[in-house]
């Protein structure tokens, strides 16, 4: 008995007993910040003269040409981004106004919600809010379709100018 | 007479069992000396771009060295992974061998773990030695790295990770 005690007592230490080593890797991912408008290059929006007495300045057509590109990388629990966007100059009797589509195209993540029609002035307001991390994809038909658009607001300030240069300037922020 | 010839067996039993245990305890081993990756991602630095996802180490960043024993037919080498301390299950890790490193055994043969696996959080077989009643060791396998998932969707922060060698017959 005290035999067959031994042997099952040998025996059961006998089972492999798995020898290990072990190495490390390490990745960083850091936040990330790019925003950019595709395709580059300027756009003319011109009023038309009436040709007849009596009637208004028809407006322009609206640009829809240009899209917004971004990359947002943010740590966790970290505060969304928002895109806002100002003019260099306001036009007397003339809103300038944009508008950011739903983000389409190739991008994914947490991609941010348009603020609608936005009137935009010298004073930077949010068109995109709610970015965390995500990206659009790069170019023309990837991330959020702007449409510019001139109307008049109050016709008795309207005054003729001609090649008068306004510059939007679009900001990623948080 | 009977009670003397018993306490022989015995003895003679004990005796063979404690030596084969400790021997074998002894020899079956793996080392994988320090060869820690720092995965390098290159920058982003075209606005609406993600990073490329996949990104491999040096085909000899890890070089194991695994004993054997004389009376094993094979030993098995497992791998896993355990955050150290944070790691994110959206970056998926992956370890191939990628040479039969040098060894004195003849009739000895390596097999197994030239493709990428995915290493999870429990063991799996990388690779196995398989030996034939002989005392050997295997000296510089190397093993290449995978991370693939990255992307800027996952939250920024720093990630490690501990890959862990395991051998077991």
């Amino acid at each position: 008995m005290r035999l067959k005690k031994l042997i099952m007592h040998l025996i059961f230490c006998l089972i492999p007993c798995a020898i290990f080593s072990q190495s490390t890797i390490a990745l960083a991912l850091p936040v990330v910040t790019l925003l950019d408008i595709e395709p580059t290059g300027t756009f003319a929006l011109n009023f038309t003269s009436p040709t007849e007495a009596g009637q208004a300045l028809t407006a322009p057509a609206d640009n829809t040409t240009k899209w917004v590109n971004y990359t947002s990388a943010i740590v966790s629990g970290g505060l969304t981004r928002r895109i806002t966007a100002s003019v260099n100059q306001v036009i007397p009797g003339v809103n300038i106004r944009v508008q950011a589509a739903a983000a389409s195209g190739a991008g994914g993540g947490v991609l941010g919600t348009s603020s609608g029609l936005v009137t935009l002035s010298t004073t930077a307001t949010n068109i995109i809010t709610g970015i965390g991390g995500a990206f659009t994809g790069t170019g023309a038909n990837n991330g959020h379709r702007l449409t510019i658009s001139l109307t008049v607001n109050t016709y008795a300030n309207l005054s003729a100018r001609t090649n008068t240069p306004i510059v939007i300037t679009y900001t990623i922020t948080d | 007479m009977a009670r003397h010839k018993m306490f022989s067996i015995k003895y003679c039993i004990g005796f063979t069992l404690f030596f084969i245990f400790s021997y074998e305890s002894k020899a079956q081993s793996v080392t994988v000396p320090v060869t820690n990756w720092n995965a390098a991602i290159p920058a982003i630095t075209e606005a609406g771009s993600n990073y490329s996802g996949t990104y491999s180490s040096p085909t000899n960043q890890a070089s194991i060295n695994v004993g054997l024993p004389a009376l094993l037919g094979s030993v098995k080498v497992y791998v896993h992974y355990q955050g150290n301390p944070t790691w994110n299950s959206s970056l998926v890790l992956s370890a191939k061998r990628t040479s039969n490193g040098s060894t004195l055994c003849v009739g000895c043969n390596i097999s197994g773990g030239t493709n990428y696996i995915t290493v999870p959080l429990t063991a799996v077989e990388l690779f196995r030695i398989s030996t034939i009643l002989s005392v050997t060791s295997y000296t510089g396998i190397n093993i290449q790295y995978q991370v693939s998932g990255v992307s800027v969707t996952l939250p920024a922060a720093t990630y490690n990770s501990k890959i862990v060698f395991t051998v077991s017959n």
